[in-house]
């Protein structure tokens, strides 16, 4: 270990994730989510020191990050040793194909594409009629506050988002706010906040997650009611030759093979194929999503490839 | 403590001892204890030398509750991530006393050999 010692929360946990590196992405959660605890805890039972200088005795308290990821990577062996794991997800093949069923970030995933409709639209109004408010403002002498309080909000509706989208996709977000740096005087803090970076990448998300809501949105209910559709389409066949079920005799399926009895066990396979597929795509979006939502949500000049 | 040679025998040591602490202390607690409380009652109890680092505890903690010999519950708390509540199951109780009746045979076995006199 030639590293220096960290010396401040942030850098703690980027050190013990580093060396947890390859290891199960949960035990690497559970590792940084203890060690948050603790120096937390530890941080605030001691309000007389810094920062920097709690972090300076963990090594002898808590464990240098190598010790306490040896720790981890040994208890999690003896765990898993004992216990045999509680459900594999096939790696090959068919498999692996289906086995998007078994993964709940699948669904969570679908249910964060139909929800961000929602969200899209919420965040992208507040985004626009704060924008044009502060703009139209700036001129009056509520125009300052008015600004300040809509960064706050914007702020507030970042960590909201972060913490949906680890939630939904178990992508690592912030779980506070960012501090901003007290020390220096009003005007040079709303500067700050202007030339700061984040401000404006959090905006643009806030703005661009109505279209992609509207996306991810059409994207689900389409796949979803199409391959369900497909599935079921058996069921509405029996149904509607006992009548109770009726389809307009002006319906006509085009082409003609489509209606016969024999595509029926082709449409359920094309509906499974479809859904499956739609699992994969939600998951897929889940993860760049949550990737996309860390760089412009999260602006941090330590490493975010973990 | 320093040589590694030492220090590899205290982890071999600790390996099941850290389980043990853990779960009497949790066993002699009134309340439910989370992480960091348990940490800080092992670092008094330690006069400051730490037997164990306090980092280590929470990997057992987790695999305790696994076992079924700890519940746990999540609070959340205002200076940090939420925290985990600890408090011992019944089967966590019989664990224990079958643990401290073979810990309490270990230590008079290993004494019969090493402890010759009180400390010099």
């Amino acid at each position: 270990m030639n590293r220096s010692a960290p010396r401040s929360i942030d850098q703690y946990l980027n050190a013990l994730r580093e060396e947890l590196a390859g290891e199960d992405s949960a035990l690497i959660q559970d590792a940084l989510y203890d060690a948050e605890e603790y120096l937390r805890a530890e941080v605030a039972a001691h309000p007389d020191k810094s920062e920097s200088d709690v972090l300076e005795l963990i090594a002898s308290t808590y464990g240098a990050p190598d010790e306490v990821a040896s720790a981890y990577r040994d208890t999690e062996a003896k765990v898993k040793a004992a216990m045999a794991p509680p459900r594999k997800i096939p790696k090959t093949g068919v498999g692996s194909f289906f086995g998007v069923f078994l993964d709940s970030r699948a669904y969570t995933s679908l249910f964060f594409m139909l929800l961000s409709l929602a969200t899209g639209i919420i965040y992208f109004t507040f985004a626009v009629t704060g924008l044009a408010l502060s703009a139209g403002l700036a001129v009056l002498v509520i125009g300052v506050p008015f600004f300040l309080l809509f960064m706050a909000l914007t702020r507030v509706l970042a960590l909201a988002e972060g913490r949906l989208i680890e939630a939904m996709t178990g992508e690592r977000m912030p779980r506070r706010p960012v501090h901003q740096s007290s020390a220096a005087g009003f005007w040079s803090r709303v500067g700050e906040m202007l030339r700061d970076r984040r401000t404006w990448t959090t905006l643009a998300y806030l703005i661009f997650m109505l279209p992609l809501g509207i996306v991810y949105f059409v994207l689900a209910v389409v796949g979803f009611s199409l391959s369900l559709g497909l599935i079921f389409a058996p069921l509405a066949d029996i149904a509607g030759r006992y009548g109770w079920f009726g389809i307009s005799p002006d319906v006509h399926v085009n082409p003609a093979w489509l209606g016969s009895p024999w595509a029926l066990p082709f449409m359920v396979l094309a509906g499974v194929v479809l859904l499956t597929l739609l699992m994969h795509l939600a998951r897929g979006i889940g993860r760049v999503h949550a990737l996309y939502a860390k760089n412009l949500l999260v602006a941090r000049a330590a490493p975010l490839a973990a | 403590m320093d040589d590694s040679s030492g220090k590899k025998f205290q982890k071999d040591l600790n390996g099941g001892l850290v389980g043990l602490v853990l779960l009497a202390i949790l066993e002699q607690s009134a309340e439910d204890l989370y992480g960091y409380e348990i940490a800080k009652r092992l670092a008094t109890a330690n006069d400051g030398i730490s037997i164990f680092k306090e980092g280590t505890i929470y990997p057992v903690l987790r695999a305790l509750s696994a076992a079924n010999l700890l519940t746990s519950r999540i609070v959340p708390s205002y200076s940090g991530p939420a925290r985990r509540y600890y408090r011992i199951t019944d089967q966590g109780r019989s664990v224990l006393a079958e643990w401290t009746a073979i810990w309490a045979g270990t230590r008079r076995f290993v004494d019969r050999f090493i402890a010759t006199g009180h400390s010099s």
